[in-house]
Formats: C-alpha cells, structure tokens, sequence
C-alpha cells in the first residue's frame, strides 16, 4: 500500500517536473543557430549564446504565442496544487472515497497543457525549412501523457484505510 | 518655583551632568558658551534642597524639564546654530539622474537651481550634450538676457525646444522625435548673477524600442481569470454547501418546535 501510494506521489512529482521544464526552457523549437519559444529566443552569435525578444507579435503566431503560454503556465500550477491537494486527501478523505479532487486538478492540468502543445503544433513552424522541435516540445506532450494517467489512477482509486 | 511640564526622573551617575560646566558646540564664542551652559543646567535640574525624596537616603539629583526655562534655551540655540551656519555662496543645480523614453517620442528634460539670491534678470542657462562613447560634449542651448537659443546646425536642430520659465529658476528642455542616437549625457548649468560658482549637473538619457506590452497582458489576463474562475467555483461549492445544511438544520430545528407545541396544547385542552 505504502509503495503503491509513494509511485502516485512520485509520478505526480514527475509530471510536474516535466511540465515546469517544458514551460521555462525556451527549447520549444531548435535550428543549428536558434533556440526558440515560448518566452525567449536564444541566438548563437559569434561564439556565444545571445538572449533576445522573438519577432513582433503580429508576424509571429499572433496571440497564439499568448495563449500556448499562458495555458502552460496554468497547467503547472494546477499539477502542482493537485499534489498538495493530493497530500490533503491522503489524511481527510472518508474510507472507501475516490480522491476526485486531485483527479480534478490533474485533469485540469492535462487539458491545459494539451491545448498549449496543440496550439503550439498547427500554429507555428508550418513552413520552415531546415530546424526541428525541441526538448520542451517533446516534454510538453510527455508530461500531457503522464498527467492524464495520474488523473485516471486518482479517480480509479480508492481509499483503502482511514 | 517654577512651573513642571514633562516627566521626573532620577538621575543616574552617567546621566547627570557631572558639574555645571558642559561642553556644547567648539564654534561658539566662550562667553555665549558660558551662559547658555548656565541655561541649560538650571533648566534641567533642581537643586538638591528644594526637591529630594523622603525616602531615599542617596542624594539622587532629580531631572525636571522646567517649560518658559526650556523654550528660551531652545530659542536662543536656534538662533545660534543659524548664525554660525556657514552660509554657502555657490549656485546648487538639480537635474534627474536618469531619463527613459521610447524611439519617436518626446521627453523633457528638467533643469532647476537652489541659490541664497534673488533670481535676477541676467540669468542664464545652458545645456550641453555628450554623445555615449564620446568625449567631447557640444552645447545645444542657451539662455541669456532673457531670450532662449536653441541649436540650430547640431544633431538637434529643429528638434529642441525650450519649455522653461527662467523667472521660476526653470530651465527645462523638450527633446522631440527621439532617435538611438540621441543616447547620452545631458548637462545642465545654470548662473545666477552674483551667484556664479556652482556645480554643474548631468541627466542620462536612455532610448528604447518599442515594447509590446500587449504580449505579457493578454498571457497575464487568461492565466488570471482562469485562476478566478476556479476559486469561485470552490467557493460556491463551499457556500452551497453550507447553506444546503444549514437549511436542513433550521427545518429539523423547527419540525421538533412544532410537535412541542402541540402536544402542550393538547394538554392543556384536556
């Protein structure tokens, strides 16, 4: 029982993981010399990795940009006030109950992060010739796979003692 | 016997004045010394005759803040401190520090000054500009006799406006259609006749692009009301919860009331 709950509790910490380094490393799109989205760009120049501002909002992605990073942003928040809420069920719930709540914030969390990494997907890098997706990209779609197997194990269970 | 206003103390060994010779400020001339030393120990202590505590056997000095006593001592040091204040002859220039502003757009520079005289009439202002990297710097503006001269053949020709009122000590400047080039420092100097020596002072100006504000806004706005949206269902789930069990509590409450009721009259019927 007590392995059972520490491999929730550390897949939940993964999802996290995974969703906080999609979200913060700007590695969403990688060329030889650029590394990009959804903050920053980072530009290889004479020897040196150079932080700069992505192109004007109205030539690249529009508000789409806008909307990957905030439902991003949203979805690491929500897993990771799933896993305090987790925690708290683990000590409040009746015996027999489901922790729909958690289940709750995972499924939030997952929806969240799937929009971003579709929006992201259509919307950007239609027709670039040379580049291909990057660490954060692979890891936003990982981490959407991981927390929609959380939420499904935290509806699926019950609490065994009280 | 004077009158007391203020809190009594009794003195310590290291807050009593030893004797009544303190010493106060080396600038002021003996004699001056000399009384207001008097002043000062008579107004704050008693002698140990006219006031000591029945009780105690110690020959504590109580310390007493005497008031018409105090305010002359305080007047009297004012007026001293004043007078032996140096008074400073130089002109005191204030400017900002540092200026933001965007490409394209217009900032004002400000320029003031601090000086004992009168503003008089053949005031005058000058400004000058050092590019950043150089070392030379070339004078854009000046004000003299009462009329304004602004650069005319320099980086800022048609540019510079002058937006001061010299008669306010103001000797403000419009920079107009900022451009990256205009990246630099900017001084002020201003003369007030007899009031000539004086300080300069310098503003940076720094241009900027144009920020998008609008990409942080919208990321900001959905996260936020996403946010707000989850709390206020939590809350109503809550408050629904709350009020579904406290209308249950109050029917049971009164279902319980109502049988009590009957059957007292009841009773009395029969």
């Amino acid at each position: 029982m007590l392995a059972l709950l520490g491999g929730i509790f550390l897949l939940h910490l993964t999802g996290i993981i995974l969703l906080l380094a999609a979200t913060i490393n700007n590695a969403w799109w990688v060329t030889d010399t650029i590394s990009t989205d959804i903050w920053a760009r980072w530009v290889w120049v004479n020897g040196a990795w150079n932080y700069t501002d992505l192109p004007d909002i109205h030539t690249y992605g529009e508000e789409y940009l806008q909307a990957v990073q905030a439902s991003s942003v949203l979805a690491c928040i929500f897993s990771i006030l799933g896993l305090f809420v987790f925690v708290a069920q683990l000590f409040t719930l009746a015996k027999g109950q489901r922790f729909a709540f958690s289940g709750m914030f995972q499924l939030l969390a997952c929806l969240c992060i799937m929009i971003a990494a579709s929006i992201y997907t259509d919307r950007f890098h239609k027709n670039e010739a040379q580049g291909s997706y990057g660490p954060s990209f692979i890891l936003a779609w990982i981490s959407f796979a991981l927390t929609f197997l959380s939420c499904v194990i935290y509806f699926v269970l019950r609490k065994k003692t009280a | 016997m004077t009158r007391t206003r203020g809190g009594v103390f009794s003195c310590g060994s290291l807050l009593c004045p030893p004797s009544r010779h303190l010493f106060l400020h080396p600038s002021i001339p003996p004699s001056l010394h000399r009384i207001l030393s008097l002043l000062l120990w008579k107004t704050f202590t008693f002698d140990k005759q006219t006031f000591h505590h029945p009780s105690s056997h110690h020959t504590a000095r109580h310390v007493v803040f005497s008031g018409d006593r105090m305010i002359t001592l305080l007047t009297v040091i004012s007026v001293v401190l004043l007078a032996s204040v140096p008074r400073s002859e130089s002109i005191v220039i204030y400017t900002g520090w540092e200026r933001h502003a965007l490409v394209g757009s217009d900032v004002r520079l400000s320029c003031s000054f601090f000086s004992w005289h009168w503003t008089s009439e053949d005031v005058t202002f000058s400004w000058s500009y050092r590019p950043d990297g150089a070392k030379d710097s070339i004078s854009i503006f000046h004000y003299t006799g009462g009329a304004p001269y602004v650069d005319n053949k320099g980086p800022f020709r048609d540019r510079l406006e002058f937006v001061g009122n010299p008669a306010r000590r103001d000797g403000s400047i419009l920079l107009k259609n900022l451009d990256f080039g205009d990246n630099g420092t900017f001084t002020c100097d201003a003369k007030n006749p007899p009031d000539i020596v004086g300080r300069s002072s310098s503003v940076r100006l720094l241009v900027f692009e144009k920020v998008p504000v609008q990409a942080g806004v919208i990321t900001g706005a959905i996260i936020g009301v996403v946010l707000g949206l989850l709390v206020l269902v939590v809350a109503i789930y809550y408050l629904m919860r709350f009020l579904v069990a406290r209308r249950v509590f109050s029917l049971s409450v009164s279902k319980k009331k109502g049988k009590g009721k009957e059957g007292s009259q009841q009773k009395q019927i029969f």
